[in-house]
């Protein structure tokens, strides 16, 4: 019944391994390099590196291999169906398979492991991001790669703080709806039969409380803020100063070598 | 119902980092028609235990009964087993969510397949058990309501589904001492004309005592202390052991006795307010006798 306990995407665990020490800066922007990394790939060996270099990641996170699998619960169906488009549908090669006008053909395999490799290294690699930075962090990291935008009027610090509260509150209302679901499941409500109409009467009972509390909380935040002297990001200081360490250095490193080394044994 | 645990305990979230124990192979028997008091201090595993008692949650391992019904970790519940207990939450107030007063009580009834009047009819009598009246608030949002009397619909939702068993998870946090009072009240008085068996979470002794026959105490998900409130009592050590105190009514008790002869010790069985306040009078009334003879 737990919602929390099916809804593990990419949620922090607090750890003090390598991986979590890094500066936030640092890990998004690792994310793009590797994006940048998983495009320049185009064959085995290459992406056989990339393979290695994230399992090292997870490996470096300390974090269960099972726990991070599971985060990608949401992205199987779409590996899935990358997968079976470009397997059917990416002509050329020698054909393996054929049924009418639908045949599997070398080249259409290759892309298929190719591109859902691609896909998974990608959503792993992210999802690696917010297990190992909490929101705090990551929103503060996010705040100061984008700062030199808030020159050209992008308000940089109210997105930042959005999204903190956005991330922030997804485990709350989670757990609010859960609870919800069972208050409402104890005066009888039945998720399980029942026609269309009568389900989404059904979770009316459930939208309702959840939006009501939703508002309330927003409100209490609000003035707890105001009470606590914010106004804004005008002047505001930090009681964590980011910074740049060894550490950092030593994965910026790592990330010229990889660059290197991809360059080079790709065809 | 008689109810009864066996080894229950349950895990949140096992197999992942967040893997939590919150029940350790708890055992109890209740009988039928009791008033059991649950005490313990926040995370001892109170609202985890209680959730088992209407099936929301299934033990990981052990069994419990339920009158007839059988939980085990792999039992599939059918819909109505639900309706044989009555689980009033934390702050019940939250799950309102009808147009009106009248709506939101007759909202489980009506699940219960009643007709539309006759779940009016219960709303009806249910808001009138908690001390509400039904014709003024029957057309009222129940979100323009104070927070007193939305505690008190919330509640009417869950009685107005006649249950034999009622659950009720701190049903009194955040209501001044007199609100308090009322709802606990027009609890008790339910449970002994419905004849039902109640289980109340609570943080106070005093509540506890006050209304329980039965007592669970509760420390990191395991029961520590069980028996009869007199039982429980006089097992101060173990009590304070888990930050937990002894009602004030027993306390005030101990502190009398200190300076009392071993023939003159008051009962410390009396820890009933009415009961100590009868019989403290009574001995006044003695005591004036002889002290005072004109």
């Amino acid at each position: 019944m737990n919602l929390l306990q099916n809804f593990p995407i990419g949620q922090y665990v607090p750890g003090h391994s390598f991986i979590h020490r890094l500066d936030p800066r640092c890990k998004l922007l690792y994310v793009l390099i590797f994006a940048v990394l998983v495009f320049m790939a185009n064959d085995g060996l290459s992406y056989a590196i990339l393979a290695l270099f994230t399992l090292l990641i997870m490996k470096g996170s300390s974090i269960s291999y099972r726990y991070i699998l599971r985060g990608l619960k949401p992205v199987w169906f779409l590996l899935a169906l990358t997968f079976l488009l470009h397997v059917l549908m990416t002509k050329g090669g020698t054909v393996y398979l054929a049924w009418g006008w639908l045949t599997v053909e070398a080249e259409g395999v290759r892309q298929a492991v190719f591109i859902s490799v691609r896909l998974a290294l990608l959503a792993l690699f992210s999802s690696l991001l917010t297990l190992t930075t909490s929101p705090l962090e990551l929103a503060d990291g996010l705040e100061r790669l984008l700062h030199p935008l808030s020159r050209v009027g992008v308000p940089v610090h109210e997105i930042a703080l959005m999204l903190t509260i956005a991330l922030r509150f997804i485990p709350t209302l989670l757990d609010e709806t859960d609870k919800i679901i069972k208050a409402q499941a104890s005066r009888g409500i039945d998720f399980e039969t029942g026609g269309l109409w009568k389900r989404l009467r059904n979770l009316v009972a459930i939208v309702v409380p959840l939006f009501v509390s939703a508002f309330r909380r927003a409100e209490e935040l609000a003035l707890a803020m105001e009470a606590r002297g914010y106004r804004g990001g005008e002047g505001r200081t930090k009681l964590r100063q980011l910074r740049f360490t060894w550490r950092d250095l030593l994965a910026f490193g790592i990330a010229l070598i990889l660059f290197a080394v991809i360059g080079w044994v790709r065809r | 119902m008689p109810i009864i645990f066996e080894q229950v305990t349950h895990i949140y979230g096992a197999g992942t980092p967040f893997e939590k124990e919150a029940l350790s192979a708890v055992s109890f028997a209740i009988p039928d028609e009791a008033f059991v008091g649950i005490i313990g201090q926040t995370g001892s595993g109170k609202s985890t235990l209680v959730q088992h008692l209407n099936g929301l949650l299934k033990p990981t391992r052990g069994r419990i009964q339920v009158g007839d019904w059988q939980i085990e970790p792999s039992s599939r519940l059918p819909a109505e087993f639900r309706s044989n207990v009555g689980l009033v939450f934390q702050y019940p107030e939250h799950q309102l969510f009808e147009e009106t007063v009248a709506k939101d009580v007759a909202f489980g009834p009506r699940n219960l397949g009643l007709s539309e009047e006759a779940a009016l009819l219960r709303a009806k009598e249910a808001l009138e058990t908690v001390g509400l009246s039904y014709d003024e608030l029957k057309d009222r949002s129940p979100f323009h309501l104070s927070g007193g009397q939305m505690r008190r619909v919330a509640l009417a939702g869950v009685l107005a589904m006649q249950s034999k068993v009622l659950v009720l998870d701190e049903p009194t946090a955040g209501l001044d001492p007199a609100g308090r009072k009322e709802i606990l009240e027009a609890i008790y008085r339910i449970h002994r004309e419905r004849k039902l068996t109640t289980f109340l979470v609570t943080h106070s002794m005093e509540e506890a005592s006050r209304y329980a026959d039965f007592l669970l105490v509760m420390a990191e998900g395991k029961v520590v202390l069980q028996g009869t409130p007199a039982e429980v009592f006089a097992e101060e050590e173990l009590l304070r052991h888990h930050a937990l105190a002894v009602p004030q009514t027993v306390e005030l008790i101990q502190q009398i006795n200190a300076s009392l002869p071993g023939e003159q010790q008051i009962p410390v069985t009396l820890f009933r307010e009415e009961e100590l306040q009868d019989y403290l009078l009574h001995r006044l009334r003695q005591t004036r006798a002889v002290i005072i003879p004109e």
